[in-house]
């Protein structure tokens, strides 16, 4: 799905910084339809999630995911034109303050930290959204203190992570990045079938948790497959709006 | 070491690794041993229900004796059959779940366990073995264990499960000090994020610490400013109960003149 001009361009193998960059394309509408589309699929996933962690959790997650962001889609319903930053800062803040067991601590600070990191921006490109997801995943890992392999949402972040840097230094689009970052979350989170967890409740139950989804991962690949559609259906809104520029990043 | 006794732990092991059944070749491979040494295993761990065979796959899991002697080893532990009461006159005062735990090495093992009352569903996790510097039950326990056991624990791996575990010598410290100070100890996230436990320890007719009995449960509701007053006092006049029935004097229990 790269680009295969990348290899020719002569800054293969770095991105433009945030401040160069020229395509600032994902704008505060774009980060609401993102949060409404993980709104609509924690609602359809959410008896699914609460399965996966009956097996190895407090069979809570899908129930609390689900409050949490039906809370966070009230809250930001109400703001008035925020910048992207501010929505998921106070998306953060919202999961935080509604949601119990790690979810809330987690993803509250992933959203928090990535809310900081836009900044002010009222629009921003891939590069920027990169510097977002990196901080999630420091915020995340300061609060839950996971690595790769413990069984946790680490385990489709990090992936995620790395899949959306690689495709930008080749050369990638904001789109093709998004697209790698959804398809590496979900292998993440198969991933852990077959992992004994380390880190959570889980990891009360030992060898037990062997051959058990996490379901942490599970809905931080969610999240990315939402990124991914609200991505996407951003660029056809812009191209069915007949715009002219270029979509793709730098 | 016998070799054989050694094996047939291992393919128990094994087996009770994988929520999925095993072949015999499967186990083979896993443990490096002949196929023909490890069938053999197994029919002589069959015949007594350690393991069992699925008619229609052929494979192996482990059998309904491993139950009957798991049970067994939980009845044989004095202090959970002492603190069933206790345990559950405490969790319908606190409305949270109780915990009692002994330690094992540096891990504390859950003995016994009583659901929330509140209807929601929950994992049982009797059985399941928490390091100690990260739990509250640990942290009751080792406060009182003698200077060496103490130093021992504290010398060793103090594994981080979460940002908030405890992992410094001196930060531990400072924190089996407060146990004593104040006769309960408090997990804040540190085993789990966003889980909180309370908890007071044990003592046996001698005086000494045999292990703890503590509340679990979401920080928020634990500890909303701080450990909640009623849950501390409920956690420790359980403890003191407890430990009377278990012969211990009453200036011997943790908070004792409290």
């Amino acid at each position: 799905m790269t680009a295969p001009v990348a290899a020719a361009v002569p800054w293969a193998g770095s991105c433009p910084g945030p401040r160069q960059e020229a395509a600032r394309i994902v704008d505060a509408a774009c980060v609401r339809r993102w949060l409404g589309e993980v709104a609509a699929r924690l609602e359809a996933e959410r008896d699914f999630l609460t399965q996966l962690d009956a097996a190895i959790g407090d069979a809570d997650h899908g129930i609390n995911m689900h409050r949490g962001f039906t809370a966070v889609m009230a809250r930001i319903a109400a703001a008035q034109h925020p910048a992207p930053g501010q929505l998921l800062k106070l998306a953060g803040r919202t999961f935080i303050s509604t949601v119990g067991g790690a979810a809330g601590p987690l993803y509250g600070t992933a959203f928090l930290q990535a809310g900081e990191a836009l900044g002010e921006h009222e629009r921003f490109g891939p590069r920027l959204l990169l510097d977002a997801l990196r901080a999630s995943l420091e915020g995340v890992q300061r609060v839950g203190a996971a690595s790769v392999g413990d069984k946790t949402m680490v385990d489709a972040l990090t992936p995620a992570l790395a899949a959306y840097h690689l495709e930008l230094r080749m050369g990638g689009s904001l789109e093709t990045a998004v697209s790698g970052a959804r398809e590496a979350a979900a292998e993440g989170s198969r991933a852990t079938i077959p992992l004994q967890a380390r880190k959570g409740r889980a990891s009360y139950l030992g060898p037990r948790s062997v051959g058990h989804q996490d379901p942490g991962a599970t809905s931080t690949a969610l999240m990315f497959a939402a990124l991914e559609q609200a991505v996407l259906a951003d660029r056809s809104r812009r191209f069915a709006a007949g715009a002219k520029r270029p979509v793709s990043g730098p | 070491m016998i070799q054989s006794v050694g094996r047939a732990a291992r393919i128990l092991k094994a087996l009770g690794s994988e929520s999925a059944r095993l072949g015999v070749t499967e186990l083979a491979e896993r443990l490096g041993l002949a196929k023909a040494t490890v069938y053999g295993l197994l029919r002589t761990l069959e015949a007594h229900q350690l393991v069992e065979q699925d008619l229609e796959t052929g494979k192996y899991r482990l059998g309904p004796a491993l139950l009957q002697l798991g049970n067994a080893f939980l009845d044989n532990n004095e202090l959970r059959a002492r603190s069933l009461l206790w345990a559950e006159t405490l969790a319908g005062r606190a409305g949270e779940a109780v915990h009692v735990g002994v330690l094992y090495g540096p891990n504390v093992l859950l003995v016994h366990h009583v659901f929330r009352p509140d209807n929601s569903l929950q994992i049982l996790q009797v059985g399941a073995s928490i390091p100690w510097h990260a739990c509250a039950l640990g942290k009751a326990t080792v406060a009182y264990l003698e200077p060496a056991a103490r130093d021992e624990l504290l010398a060793g791996t103090l594994p981080r499960l979460t940002g908030r575990t405890l992992t410094t010598r001196s930060a531990l410290e400072v924190e089996l000090e407060r146990v004593v100070g104040g006769g309960v100890a408090v997990e804040d996230q540190e085993a789990i994020v966003g889980e909180a436990g309370l908890a007071a320890a044990l003592f046996d007719n001698g005086g000494a610490v045999v292990g703890a009995i503590g509340l679990a449960g979401p920080v928020e509701r634990l500890l909303p400013e701080g450990p909640a007053k009623e849950a501390v006092a409920a956690v420790k006049e359980a403890a003191r109960g407890l430990s009377r029935e278990l012969g211990a004097g009453r200036l011997a229990a943790p908070g004792a003149g409290a």
